[in-house]
């Protein structure tokens, strides 16, 4: 249980952004890039002030900034926003490893970094964080007239613009938010988990955050759920994977695609459940 | 003082210029029409008119204020409301959340859901449209939905309400409730802008009458000083519709020259052969719900039959089944083949060609270019091919074949199918399936001529024409009674998925809606 | 999330331009960012472009890498063209080396043909896996080719490799492990002494052709494309959407088996306990800046792939040579954004020419 609240926070953090982004009607695929730069950031940010809180808003400010040249492309030049993701996600990969390079001279693994305080139970305070925020996120998104905009830019921009509704700076905002949201993903591995920076983080995590917003049906609540019950069985694999002293047996393999195998096997039975915001990935056009 | 003041409003979208100096004015307590062909800028006026778009010259004032050019809060804050025809509503939201969207009451920081719901229900009672507040826009028909639209304007003090092409998705009895709402608004002391092109209901409707043509007003007039003909005079500009053609004028004095037609057939009365039979068929919509739940027709060789009926009883369905797009139990049979619609490959093989409803989903392929979309249901076979290689030339010169038979605007091949406008991509769609290939066994045609010019629109009716003098049989499904009692041999009514009533093609409006609302079933 | 439509290549309506264009800001801004780090960039420059043409050796390098990125551009861009986003590539990839790899010990006559056929259909099974997912299931093949990725890369790497294929006697150190050697007669023959060049590359090329002939020239191909153009019209008008998409997931699949391959047969010759991967993901970023068509899929392709082996040149100047995935990433990103470049391109053509039908 315990290693659950370790390996979810991250998932959960991540599959939030991906929502917001999405029920504001752009798709996110660089939830990976964005968990990336959070990570190396907050790691960053930790080692040169000494402060995982500051290294934590180092992380946060790096996804935003990286959610922000998402926006600019999907938003301002119409980008295919599913190319654009990918992209970032490339972007992340080639300019972390070099910055890890040039900064820590190191192409595998940042020095350590201070890494957040823990309380008796051995969690930070981000475990909690990943527990409450789904809950604030669900209502927001319900109760106020702010979430009612973003769900209505969402499923269709054009009547909200008609009504008013400033649909463009709306969706940059909530794309923001993800990147944020993704960027403390990021931070919760590097400064709230592991205490450095790993040159593989997030090592899928941000795909598997992706999986988990189209499973929870792109709910804040169904998505931290999804997140939840992927880390379970993360955590299953790690148990499992120690006791039967699978590394010996070469097996290893196997228990590490476990979860993505089942992830897919979930959504290929029951992807009927709920479906993407109505205007999810459709640039919009102010103009036509 | 002027409700609505346009001056010289000028609209370009790119190199097309779809508003040209137009100025206009609405006074408290009227209702001014507003008509014009499709392409006459009508649409483009009122969203500016609205702040959608910032005009690129011109003046828009309400209520002697000046408002700033594309800024639809402060033309709302200013009390004008659009009611558009392709609604603006937010499908999985309730009546009231898309009712108060942008306007939120609040209380706390939270949106006031007790006050939201209440103002909105008893705004609706105000103006008698009956609407249920928490019921999910995208579960309503369309007449309910909307009334949704009417609201949300009312609700936000709209006291300019412009209402687009408002009866073209609606019953006659839901029309003539929508002209009734226009009345009572007027005599509340609101505007209304009531843009539309059935001449007939403007005439009932309207205390003024604006024409617009090429983007140009031509004529503003009181109604009693007008007439169906004169007003089509100013609409078009061309010449030959008023020589004596079979549509002399639309719609207004359609009966006679629809009589005519049809009585020169009774002459040349449809060879009674069978092609096509239906007994008792039944299907399921997309939702799973029934559609269809055991209809029985009968079309013959060289007979059209149209499918009236309010949007959503089954008409889709029915000709999706027929096409191969949606399987269903029952005998159905095209020429003695009961297995011709069981895809819409065998379909195709069979003879059987479709004007779709949808044509940018269901029709085009609107990235490929124009000539590609011509080879489409007939690639592999000459003379768009050879063997299983393509035959550029040939396809070339079929499409230019194609495009020059219907005038099809650009005219040129390679263009981007999608950026042909709605009428030209139908006009493609006609062209491809009435001409592209040998004489078609049966035409499902499913809303011809939605959005089409009065100029596209005969060519159209005319393909159709021929395609049933060539000895096609025709399943023709409209909104439009005109365009059926015009070309149809005999009409059938669906209501709630079952035929409701076979009436003639004289038959009028009132018989018509009547079974179109289930409320009379006839065997004419 | 939507479908994939062709038409996001259209705002660049000429994919050769856009390609060259994005390739060139994108070599521009890294030789930015090397001078503005205070490294020496034209040396730098000079030394990757002297790691990518100068000499045999060089050259041979770039060719190798180039076929490898091709095929797996071509993948991608082939199930494109029917409206899909093959981010499986990778996967694919892994299955068709190891395939190839395993086939290619035995001692069989045309060893070298069924090692490339079992590569193709290696690929071919686990591109279809994801086609089926989308067309019976619904799965969004962005997520399912993602995940699918993830559980080749785990399987292959963790256990098979590691486990039942492993080469005996290759002991616990990861660095030498791997599967044992594919036999000479399964190499792709090396025309010219002193290169690594191969016959891989030609193979690379007369299959870009035969799929550019295919894609364009075929009134199989052009149901492809309608069916990526506008699945549903395509549809209704008798074109089998399902099977054509399965059809071109097949291909893809094959593709980017035999890019694996090419890798195995070509350089490796054998399934190494440490491969580098990465080619698969090279391959989207190929088909992406090459706007889905094979021409500038080509040019793409040798452009990274020169990238890649000049790379290591790069540290001559204190520059990791990561900075080349870098340059691609920025590539991408600046095809990404078609509109930067519209206004661009329709001043340079005088005025915004129409797709030519005849080009991919």
């Amino acid at each position: 249980m315990n290693l659950i609240l370790d390996f979810a926070p991250p998932l959960v953090f991540a599959a939030l952004g991906g929502v917001l982004s999405e029920r504001a009607g752009v798709v996110n695929i660089g939830l990976e890039g964005m968990m990336r730069f959070g990570a190396f950031a907050a790691a960053a940010g930790a080692i040169f002030t000494g402060s995982p809180w500051l290294g934590l808003a180092c992380g946060a400010l790096a996804g935003a900034g990286a959610a922000a040249v998402h926006a600019l492309l999907s938003l301002r030049f119409r980008a295919d926003q599913v190319v654009s993701g990918i992209a970032l996600n490339l972007v992340a990969l080639g300019l972390v490893t070099y910055l890890l390079q040039a900064m820590f001279g190191s192409p595998g693994v940042s020095p350590e970094a201070p890494a957040l305080p823990r309380d008796r139970f051995g969690h930070s305070a981000l475990a909690y964080a990943a527990l409450l925020a789904p809950l604030l996120f669900h209502v927001w998104l319900r109760w106020t007239p702010s979430g009612l905009r973003v769900r209505a830019v969402g499923e269709h921009p054009r009547a909200a613009a008609t009504l008013g509704v400033r649909v463009l700076p709306l969706r940059a905002l909530c794309v923001l938010g993800s990147g944020v949201l993704a960027g403390v993903g990021g931070a919760t591995l590097s400064v709230g988990l592991l205490g450095q920076f790993d040159s593989r983080m997030p090592a899928g995590q941000g795909f598997m955050a992706l999986a988990a917003v189209v499973f929870g049906g792109w709910t804040p609540l169904g998505a931290a759920a999804a997140a939840f019950f992927f880390a379970a069985g993360d955590a299953l694999q790690r148990q499992l994977s120690f006791s039967l002293h699978a590394a010996d047996l070469r097996l290893e393999g196997i228990f590490l695609a476990l979860p993505y195998a089942l992830t897919l096997a979930v959504l290929a039975l029951g992807i009927g459940r709920a479906r993407a915001p109505a205007a999810d990935g459709v640039p919009y056009d102010p103009e036509g | 003082m002027s409700a609505l003041e346009l001056s010289g409003i000028v609209k370009r979208f790119g190199e097309v210029l779809a508003v040209d100096g137009v100025s206009l004015s609405l006074e408290p307590g009227e209702v001014l029409a507003l008509v014009g062909e499709n392409g006459a800028g009508k649409s483009t006026l009122v969203s500016v008119a609205c702040g959608l778009y910032p005009m690129d010259a011109g003046r828009v004032r309400a209520f002697g204020k000046d408002l700033p050019p594309g800024n639809p809060r402060a033309a709302i804050a200013a009390g004008l409301g659009a009611v558009y025809q392709h609604f603006m509503l937010i499908g999985p939201l309730t009546v009231w959340e898309n009712a108060v969207l942008g306007r939120e009451p609040r209380r706390l920081g939270f949106i006031d859901r007790r006050r939201a719901r209440e103002e909105v229900a008893e705004c609706a009672r105000k103006f008698g449209l009956a609407l249920e507040v928490d019921a999910h826009v995208d579960q309503l028909g369309v007449a309910a939905q909307q009334r949704v639209e009417i609201v949300k304007q009312l609700w936000r003090g709209a006291r300019v309400l412009i209402l687009d092409e408002p009866t073209a998705l609606l019953s006659p009895p839901d029309s003539a409730q929508l002209l009734s709402t226009a009345r009572s608004l007027a005599s509340s002391g609101r505007s209304v802008l009531f843009i539309s092109h059935k001449l007939r209901e403007v005439l009932q409707v309207a205390d003024r009458i604006a024409v617009l043509r090429h983007g140009r007003l031509v004529l503003v007039t009181p109604r009693s000083q007008t007439n169906a003909a004169s007003l089509t005079t100013s609409m078009t500009s061309d010449p030959s519709r008023n020589s004596g053609t079979q549509y002399a004028t639309p719609h207004a004095n359609l009966d006679a020259a629809g009589q005519s037609w049809h009585s020169q057939l009774r002459i040349v009365s449809p060879n009674s052969d069978l092609r096509l039979e239906g007994k008792e068929i039944e299907c399921e919509s997309e939702r799973g719900r029934p559609a269809l739940r055991g209809v029985s027709f009968r079309i013959g060789r060289g007979e059209v039959l149209g499918i009236a009926g309010v949007d959503g009883n089954g008409q889709t369905e029915l000709a999706e089944v027929v096409t191969g797009l949606r399987p269903a139990s029952g005998r159905l049979a095209l020429d003695g083949d009961t297995t011709f619609n069981r895809s819409p490959a065998a379909a195709r093989a069979a003879g059987v060609v479709h004007l779709a409803e949808d044509r940018r989903r269901r029709a085009l392929c609107l990235a490929l270019s124009v000539e590609e979309n011509f080879a489409l249901g007939r690639q592999g076979s000459g003379p768009w091919a050879r063997g299983r290689w393509i035959d550029f030339a040939g396809r070339r010169a079929k499409a230019r074949e194609l495009m020059a038979a219907f005038d099809v605007r650009p005219p040129d091949p390679l263009a981007r199918a999608g950026a042909l406008s709605g009428g030209n991509q139908q006009k493609l769609v006609a062209a491809r399936e009435l001409l592209g290939g040998p004489p078609p066994a049966l035409v499902v045609a499913v809303h011809p001529s939605r959005g089409l010019d009065e100029a596209a629109r005969r060519r159209v009716h005319d393909a159709l024409r021929s395609a049933r003098a060539a000895g096609s049989a025709v399943l023709l499904v409209s909104l439009d009674l005109d365009e059926l009692r015009a070309l149809s041999d005999r009409i059938l009514v669906l209501f709630e998925g079952r035929a409701a009533g076979e009436a003639p093609p004289d038959a009028g409006d009132e018989q018509l809606g009547r079974m179109m609302l289930g409320q009379e079933s006839a065997r004419a | 999330m939507p479908d994939l439509r062709a038409r996001i290549f259209a705002p660049a309506k000429d994919p050769l331009w856009g390609a060259a264009l994005a390739l060139l800001a994108s070599l521009a801004l890294s030789f930015a960012a090397i001078a503005l780090s205070g490294r020496d960039a034209p040396a730098g420059f000079a030394d990757l472009a002297a790691g990518a043409f100068d000499g045999r050796g060089p050259l041979g390098e770039t060719a190798v890498k180039t076929a490898v990125l091709l095929l797996a551009g071509l993948s991608v861009a082939v199930a494109f063209a029917v409206g899909l986003f093959n981010i499986g590539a990778e996967g694919q990839l892994i299955w068709g080396a190891l395939a190839a790899a395993l086939v290619g010990r035995s001692q069989v006559p045309f060893v070298l043909l069924w090692s490339l056929l079992a590569a193709a259909a290696a690929g071919s099974l686990w591109a279809l896996l994801a086609g089926w997912l989308k067309v019976r299931r619904g799965v969004h093949e962005v997520i399912s080719t993602i995940l699918l990725n993830w559980v080749a890369i785990h399987l292959v790497h963790g256990w098979l490799v590691a486990g039942p294929f492993a080469a005996p006697g290759s002991g616990a150190e990861v660095s030498v492990a791997g599967t044992a050697r594919v036999v000479p007669a399964a190499w792709l023959p090396r025309p010219i002494a002193g290169s690594r060049l191969d016959a891989g590359f030609f193979l690379a090329l007369a299959i870009a052709v035969a799929v550019w002939l295919f894609t364009t020239r075929t009134v199989r191909g052009f149901e492809w494309r309608a069916v990526g153009a506008g699945r549903e019209a395509a549809e209704a008008s008798g074109i089998p959407a399902g099977r054509r998409i399965c059809e071109a997931m097949a291909l893809s699949g094959a593709l980017a088996g035999l890019a694996g391959a090419l890798l195995i047969l070509g350089t490796e010759h054998r399934y190494p306990g440490v491969f580098r991967t990465g080619y698969g993901f090279d391959g989207i970023a190929v088909a992406l800046v090459g706007g889905g068509g094979v021409w500038g899929s080509a040019l793409a392709a040798f452009v990274f792939g020169a990238l890649r082996a000049g790379a290591t040149r790069l540290q001559l100047v204190g520059i990791h040579p990561s900075f080349a995935e870098l340059t691609q990433g920025l590539a991408v990103l600046l095809v990404a954004a078609p509109r930067i470049f519209q206004p661009l391109l329709a001043r340079l053509r005088g005025r915004s020419a129409p797709i030519p039908a005849g080009d991919a």
